[in-house]
Parts: C-alpha cells; sequence; structure tokens
C-alpha cells in the first residue's frame, strides 16, 4: 500500500501508536516527572493524564529550535526519516535526552505545580504511569481516523480495566479528545473529562479561596484555543487570575472565544515555517501589552510563544498557568464559599454526521456540506496561516474547503496535492465562527484530511 | 486560443514575472475556480499572483501578444461570476498582493492599490475621523479594485451611493501592458469623455484597474438608530419612498419582509418580533439636531401605519439591527441553494415592486425572503430552493427572470450593485432591448473592440 501522507505524518503517527508520544520519546523519560510527587492511581475513580505531548514537549521544542537552523538544507521529511534509523542504532532517546532534556524541565515542572496545586486544593487524584495510555489525539489531527477509532477503542478498554472514571488533565487538545472526539468515535464511552483550570476554578470558588503572589506582577493570557473556542473554557481562567494578589492581568486584543493563534495545532510538524509566522504574529501582539509573563494552558502554544518570543529577541518568560499558582500556593486564604456562574461558550456551528469512515460515507457528507460553503471568503479574513501564507488562497480556509469540494466531486485533482493544502490548517476554528452558513469548518478540514489519506491509498498490484 | 499560445505565454512570462507568483498545479487552479455566487465553476489554466504593476503589465502584454484571455480578480466575492472564467485556457490575474494604502488627509483622499479591502481602507481613513462610505457586505475580503470593477455599492449607498461616486482618479492597465491614468486625486478636474466612469462597471472587460484615488468623508457626529415595524409591507415600501421624498437622507435605509425575519428567527434560534415588514433608518447629523431629526423620521413611519422605536445606545442599535445582520446567515443557513437578486426600482414604484415580488413568491410557492437597501430603490429578494430537487431549480430559475423583468417594466434596473457577470447575462440584453435603444450594444462594442482589439480581457463577460 502507498500512502499519500507524508513522512513527518506518518513518523508522529507511528509512535503515537507504538512509543506513546509523537516524537517516540517513550514511556520512561513521559513519567519521569511524576515521580516522589503523585501516588499510582486512579483514586477514587480520578486520574491526573498528563497525556502524549506535555511530558515530553521539550524535546518538541528543541527539535523544532533545530529545524530552524537546518531549514533549506533539509527538509522536516528528510528529518522524519532519521529518526527511525536512529532507533535501530539504539541512539535515538538518548541523542535527544542529551540534547534537549534540560528544555524538557520546563515542561515536567507545569505537570508537577499542577499536581500539587491539584492536590493543594483537596483534589482526590492518582497517576497511571507507564500504564497511562496515550489519547492518539494526534492520528485525529492529521485525518487517520481509522487508526484513531482502533486506537480509541483501545484507550478506552485500558481506561476502563484500570477503573478510571474521571479524568483530570492539564492539556486541552487532550481534554477536548476525551470530551469531544472519544464520544463520537467510541461506543458506550463514559470516563469525564476536564480540564485543570475547570476544576482550579470550581475548588476556589467553592472554598473561597484568594491567593497572594507575594510580589507584583504584570501578566496577560493567552487563551488556547483548544480551551476557549473548543471547549468553552474562559470566565474561568480570569476568575482565578482575580484572586491572585499581586497579579494584574493585562488582556491581549485576540482574548477568549475570539483568539488568536500561536501557530500549533500540528502545524509546527508539517509545516514549520509557516507555524513560526504565525506564532511571530502572536507573540508580537502578546508583546504590545507590556506585560513581564505571559500565561497560557497548552503545552503545544507554550513551545510556540516561547519559540516565537525568542525570535523576536524579547526575554518575556512563558508558563503554565499552573505554575503561577503553584507559586501564589504558598499564601492562601480561605473566605467564604462563592458561586460565579462561569459561562461555557459554544462557538461552533453543529459537527457534520458521518456515518462512517468509508470512502462513500465520507465523501456524501463532505460534498452535501462543502456545497453550502458560499465562498464569501469571511472565513480567510481571520484565517492564521492564510495570513502567514500571503493570502494564497489554496492555502487559506475558503481555498481549502473548495479543494475539498473539488476532491469529492471528482475535479482533477490529486489526494497527496489536496492533504498537502489540508496541512497547512492549524484547526484554530476562528473560519467556523465567522461562517454565514455554519460550517463546522474544521471538523471538514480533519475529515477532508481523512478523505485524502483514504482515497490516496493505492494498493501495492496498481502501482505497476 | 490554443495550447501553443499558452505554452509560448507562461515561457515569455516565466522570464518578466518571478516564479514563485506563477502557479499551474490543478489544485492552485480549482481553488480559485469559483466566486461567491457559487453557480459558475471554471479554473484558470494559470494563476498568477501580481505583486506589482509591472507584473501587471508583463501579463496584459504578453497575453495580448499571444492571444490569452485574462481574468483579473480581487477578493473572489462578485454575486455573478465575475471573476470565474468564462473560458477555458484563461489566465486568472490575483491582485490581492497588491494591498498598499496611504491616506493624505490634507488633501481628502485615500490610494489604495486594487488588491487592498473595502473594510481595510475605510479602517485607514477612520484613524484620521473620516471614513470610506461605500460598504458592500463582503468588504471584509472585497477589494478596491474589484469593487471598482463591479461598481460595488451597500448599506450606506441610501445616501453616499456606490463606488463610482468616490473615484478622484485611477490607473489602469490596458491590453498589451500599457498604463494609462485617469482622472487627477484633486476635488476638481474636467475633461470629458468621463473615462472613469468607462471604467466602474466593466468587469475587468476593458483592463485591469491597479490603483485608484478615493474620496473620503468626515465621520458622523452622531447616529441614531430609528425602527420602524409595519402590518403591511406596501406601507413600508410608501415610508421609505415618503422618507426620501421629504427631504431625510439617512445614512442607511434598510428594508426586510416578513419571509426574512421568519428566516432569521427560524434558522439562527432569535425571537425578533415577526411582522410584514421591517424598516431601519440610521440617521446621522450634527449631535444637536440628531434626535430632532430621527423623531420626523419616526413620524413619517408612524404616518404610514408603522410603529416606531429609536436608540443611540450601541447595544439597543445592534439588538434593532439583529435581523439585518443576519439575514444573509440565516438564508445561506437554512437552503443551501440560493439565488441571490439585486433589482432597483424608482423610490416612486417600491411599494408595486414588493407587491409583485410577493405576487411571484405566491405563484412559484418557493421561499424568497426580500431584504435591501430599500433607500436607494435595491431590492435583494433570495430566492431559495434545494439544488438536488430539479424541479426547484427551475422554478428558482424562472423566479429569477421574473424578478428582474419587473425592474425592467417597473424603469428600474436588473442589477443595483452585484452586476451583470455571467448570472445576468440575458435579463440584460431583455433590458437593453427593452429601453436603451437598439445602438447601445453596437456602442459598447465599439469601444470594446478600440480598447481591447484582441478581446482577451475577461471574455464572455456582460455581452463582451
Amino acid at each position: 500500500m502507498t500512502d499519500v501522507i507524508p513522512e513527518v505524518v506518518r513518523f508522529a503517527a507511528e509512535n503515537t501508536k507504538e512509543v506513546g508520544d509523537v516524537l517516540g520519546i517513550g514511556t520512561d523519560k513521559r513519567t519521569r516527572w511524576a515521580r516522589g510527587i503523585v501516588e499510582r492511581g486512579p483514586v477514587d475513580g480520578t486520574i491526573f493524564y498528563a497525556g502524549e505531548m506535555y511530558p515530553v514537549m521539550g524535546y518538541s521544542e528543541g527539535a523544532f529550535r533545530m529545524l530552524k537552523r537546518v531549514e533549506g538544507l533539509m527538509s522536516i521529511n528528510d528529518l522524519a526519516k532519521i529518526g527511525p534509523i536512529m532507533r535501530a542504532l539504539g541512539i535515538y532517546t538518548v541523542s535527544i535526552n542529551a540534547l534537549w532534556g534540560s528544555i524538557n524541565r520546563k515542561y515536567e515542572r507545569a505537570l508537577q505545580d499542577a499536581v500539587n496545586v491539584l492536590k493543594a486544593l483537596g483534589v482526590s487524584l492518582g497517576y497511571l504511569f507507564e500504564d497511562e495510555p496515550p489519547s492518539g489525539v494526534a492520528l485525529h489531527t492529521y485525518g487517520l481516523l481509522r487508526e484513531f477509532k482502533e486506537h480509541a477503542d483501545w484507550v478506552h478498554r485500558r481506561l476502563r480495566g484500570l477503573g478510571v472514571k474521571k479524568i483530570i488533565t492539564l492539556d486541552p487538545i487532550v481534554a477536548t479528545a476525551f470530551r469531544l472526539y472519544y464520544p463520537e468515535f467510541v461506543r458506550d464511552w463514559s470516563i469525564e473529562s476536564h480540564h485543570f483550570v475547570e476544576v482550579v476554578a470550581d475548588r476556589m470558588a467553592e472554598l473561597g479561596l484568594r491567593l497572594n503572589l507575594g510580589r507584583k506582577l504584570r501578566v496577560t493570557y493567552h487563551d488556547p484555543c483548544y480551551l476557549a473556542r473548543t471547549l468553552g473554557v474562559v470566565d474561568e481562567v480570569r476568575f482565578i487570575l482575580s484572586r491572585v494578589e499581586g497579579v494584574e492581568l493585562i488582556e491581549p486584543a485576540r482574548r477568549g472565544v475570539l483568539t488568536g493563534c500561536s501557530g500549533d495545532g500540528g502545524l509546527e510538524l508539517t509545516q514549520p515555517p509557516v507555524a513560526r509566522k504565525v506564532a511571530l504574529d502572536r507573540v508580537e501582539e502578546l508583546s504590545k501589552t507590556g506585560a513581564e509573563l505571559v500565561l497560557t494552558s497548552c503545552p503545544a502554544c507554550m513551545l510556540m510563544l516561547r519559540t516565537g518570543f525568542e525570535s523576536i529577541g524579547q526575554s518575556v518568560d512563558v508558563w503554565d498557568l499552573a505554575s503561577l499558582l503553584a507559586e501564589a500556593m504558598n499564601n492562601v486564604e480561605r473566605g467564604e464559599s462563592i458561586s460565579p456562574s462561569f459561562r461555557r461558550y459554544n462557538v461552533f456551528p453543529k459537527s457534520p454526521h458521518f456515518r462512517s469512515l468509508s470512502l462513500r460515507d465520507l465523501s456524501e457528507v463532505l460534498k452535501v456540506e462543502t456545497d453550502r460553503c458560499k465562498k464569501c471568503g469571511f472565513c480567510n479574513v481571520e484565517c492564521p496561516t492564510s495570513k502567514a501564507m500571503d493570502r494564497l488562497e489554496s492555502r487559506s480556509s475558503r481555498g481549502r474547503v473548495t479543494l475539498i469540494n473539488s476532491l469529492v466531486s471528482g475535479d482533477p485533482v490529486r489526494p497527496r496535492e489536496v492533504l498537502d493544502r489540508l496541512y497547512t490548517c492549524v484547526l484554530c476554528g476562528r473560519c467556523s465562527q465567522e461562517c454565514p452558513a455554519g460550517l463546522h469548518v474544521q471538523e471538514l478540514i480533519v475529515y477532508g484530511r481523512a478523505y485524502s489519506i483514504y482515497s490516496g491509498r493505492i494498493p501495492e498490484e496498481l502501482l505497476d | 486560443m490554443s495550447d501553443e499560445n499558452l505554452r509560448r505565454f507562461l515561457s515569455e512570462l516565466s522570464r518578466k514575472v518571478d516564479k514563485s507568483k506563477i502557479f499551474t498545479e490543478p489544485e492552485e487552479l480549482y481553488s480559485y475556480s469559483l466566486d461567491a455566487s457559487t453557480e459558475f465553476k471554471q479554473p484558470p489554466a494559470v494563476v498568477v499572483r501580481a505583486g506589482s504593476e509591472e507584473d501587471v503589465r508583463a501579463v496584459l502584454e504578453l497575453a495580448d501578444r499571444n492571444r490569452v484571455p485574462v481574468v483579473p480578480r480581487g477578493g473572489g466575492t462578485s454575486l455573478t461570476g465575475g471573476p470565474v472564467p468564462a473560458v477555458p485556457n484563461a489566465i486568472l490575474l490575483d491582485l490581492t498582493p497588491m494591498n498598499r494604502i496611504e491616506v493624505n488627509v490634507d488633501d481628502g483622499y485615500a490610494m489604495a492599490e486594487a488588491g487592498a479591502t473595502v473594510l481595510e481602507v475605510d479602517k485607514a481613513c477612520r484613524q484620521y475621523g473620516f471614513f470610506f462610505p461605500p460598504d458592500p457586505a463582503s468588504s471584509r475580503i472585497a477589494t478596491i479594485g474589484g469593487a471598482i470593477a463591479e461598481n460595488a455599492g451597500g448599506l450606506r449607498g441610501a445616501k453616499f451611493g456606490v463606488m463610482k461616486n468616490w473615484i478622484l482618479a485611477m490607473e489602469v492597465i490596458l491590453p498589451g501592458g500599457r498604463r494609462v491614468r485617469i482622472g487627477e486625486p484633486v476635488y476638481k478636474w474636467r475633461w470629458g469623455p468621463d473615462l472613469i466612469s468607462l471604467f466602474v462597471g466593466s468587469e475587468g472587460t476593458l483592463g485591469v484597474i491597479t490603483k485608484a484615488w478615493l474620496k473620503i468623508y468626515p465621520l458622523p457626529e452622531k447616529v441614531v438608530r430609528v425602527l420602524g415595524v409595519f402590518d403591511r409591507i406596501e406601507e413600508a415600501g410608501k415610508a421609505i419612498a415618503q422618507i426620501r421624498r421629504r427631504g431625510y437622507v439617512p445614512m442607511i435605509l434598510e428594508l426586510l419582509d416578513r419571509e426574512t425575519i421568519e428566516i432569521v428567527n427560524e434558522s439562527l434560534g432569535y425571537n425578533i418580533e415577526v411582522a410584514e415588514a421591517m424598516v431601519i433608518a440610521d440617521v446621522d447629523a450634527p449631535r444637536e439636531s440628531v434626535w430632532r431629526i430621527a423623531g420626523e423620521v419616526e413620524n413619517v413611519m408612524r404616518e404610514c401605519g408603522g410603529r416606531t422605536s429609536a436608540s443611540d445606545d450601541p447595544v439597543e442599535m445592534e439588538r434593532l439591527y439583529m435581523a439585518r445582520q443576519g439575514a444573509y446567515a440565516a438564508v445561506t443557513r437554512a437552503y443551501p441553494g440560493v439565488l441571490l437578486e439585486d433589482i432597483t426600482v424608482p423610490l416612486s414604484k417600491l411599494s408595486t415592486a414588493l407587491k409583485e415580488l410577493d405576487d411571484i413568491r405566491k405563484e412559484y410557492g418557493l421561499r424568497m425572503p426580500v431584504f435591501g437597501h430599500a433607500g436607494d430603490g435595491n431590492l435583494h429578494p433570495n430566492i431559495c430552493f434545494d439544488p438536488r430537487d430539479e424541479e426547484q431549480l427551475r422554478k428558482a430559475r424562472e423566479m429569477f427572470l421574473k424578478t428582474g423583468e419587473i425592474a425592467i417594466r417597473l424603469g428600474g434596473a436588473i442589477s443595483g450593485e452585484h452586476g451583470i457577470g455571467l448570472a445576468k447575462k440575458e435579463l440584460f440584453l431583455e433590458e437593453i432591448k427593452a429601453v436603451r435603444g437598439e445602438g447601445y450594444v453596437e456602442m459598447v462594442r465599439m469601444i470594446k473592440q478600440m480598447i481591447d482589439p484582441n478581446g482577451i480581457m475577461n471574455p464572455g463577460k456582460i455581452f463582451l
């Protein structure tokens, strides 16, 4: 079988399935942060789920920085071919750790801080260590939906077998996967999924807590699109920060459900130069707030913002909100319980319903949905990658929808090339907010990727 | 034109224009194969993204020499097929990379390159307390070049008219690559014939507009929004005509019928009071007199049978405007097939036109919400149908023609602001036959022949 997926996506997908994280770092490194911090769980059916990104994001950051240095000499797809060779030689993990292990400490620290904050708030939880199955969300992101379904079924069985009833995670992409994708792909999925911020806000309100940082600090907050737009979690962050003495929050121009993308969403792997341009746009905007510290709640956003600030020569630090709270937890005052109303924002139109992942069902729904696009182009205006790619139509939101329509309508476009354009989308969802026709554009992109991949597979016997 | 011509054109072009601006992959071509009419689909043979006047000159010189058709395109938001090639093997000239804007407040103009969006021009003027009045609904993505070529209008047309009223001067590249400057960036100049008007609305059939000097206007001191609700649509038509007849010129003067309000409620989940018609007037005037004038406009509406309310509070103003704001989105969400009409009738015939439109709706049994810029006699009946139902499609097309015939019969125009393109060729010939005299077609063809003797500019549009 010949695939149309790029080498780097194959590398990421295989690592996710076989090793448990996109770069294939391995369980030992992925669970290192938790030793001595958290007991083996679940506790009362609840686990802290680290996921496959946060524990090893520093290695991704290191690789992302290296890519910039070798740009023009090697493509990311060339590099992706080297990984398996190094692994066969037994030098892959060792080399990667030697190169980027120190960067990774910052991400590990965020996980430790999150667990410490949750424990200090009286939340019972455990951690599965090497038993924690990877969510496989990267498979979904890259449109490998049949593989994702198979993987998700396995994860479900495994989590149920371990007695997990509730997941708390610091990673909003994983929280989205468990809250939105798993119920769609897995029959009888019943495990609750919460983002750290939601749990902390609820507990702080319940306990009437006020924290004190013990110093004055001007901060800004970058709303991750998966947290703000997809999960609709916006008010909680503002509530939490309003209860931390010493913190002054200065909001950037694009915030909340209208937040701007930092360039991740898988783009950092498929189109690193474009991802960097998107990040640049965002860090310049955040920099205008004059904040001394940038806070966020997503490992991929942290990576993009950290490298983005470095590229504009600014030494602004980027922390997960959990780390700020961990610091402020040293000085806690308990008061009356309060009940703030956190609005759950629902900014996306209805999702299209796909009966199955067969080519016929995929193409039928994609055709009906993309036929509804009126080509008004409103989606292009706020599309971060359209801007980063000089508004070239095929790499803009409207153009990508047009190409999915062309592919399923039988126009002479090629699955591999369509997929290449679809991989220039960060799935930030800003387009879906703008679409007058009510298209859930980023879901169409994911399913369009799936259709491109599966319709582009050519059995070996047909190759001659 | 043969493939040989195209090959020669491409070979010569690659010596004059940077290769990164030339696209021939099918995926690029198909992403440019449609406009916002969505009715016509034709990929070009080549896309050239012009980054400078030199690029445009090179394309027009070589296309003319090799007899290759050229289709200029801005934001691709035409509703009549303007930037969709009518012939295969066309060169699509994407002007969006040429988007420089310079505002000269002292001399009262904004200079904009063809690819600058209408909204960006408006925003640039607002920094100085001025604005750019034409505001097509697509202004976020519609470009100045496209808006001039289509003579676009918009909501504020009730007071400020269409694009042709706002051009001081422009530069045009003619077939063969010659550059001409028409007009001067001053408020008074005279020589004839008026060549600006020749190019305005020419839909890319004569040359490529690369740059324009546009009049700007001081921002209104104060705006009060008046809403009138009517039990009979003819009363609403009468109220609009009377407001204008008595010398009031609100900045916007919009009309919506019952079906529009119902679809907005159904489609967007709103709860707007359903009435036979709604009229919205934005009265702009100096602070001291704005409420008096708004009150007088309310009086006229009441005399004609309306119930009114008025506000200058931004939140309340937005509420009054909800139905109009959501009209396009509501219709596109509810119906995958919409034929958007664009007729203009004399104000004294507005009530008659509205009555006759209702008769058409009843005769054919398809929904046809009517809304539009009735203050300048411009109505947009939206004929809704299911594109998979051939009978509905046939009915919709007949309704489209009959709607145009109303405009011709009542002494109006078959297009107020959307243009002729491919969608209205047939109706335009009807209009010509009815009112413009037998020499009209010949005269325009002679002009076309003189300027574009080889017929390379957007062939197949209008009747050229």
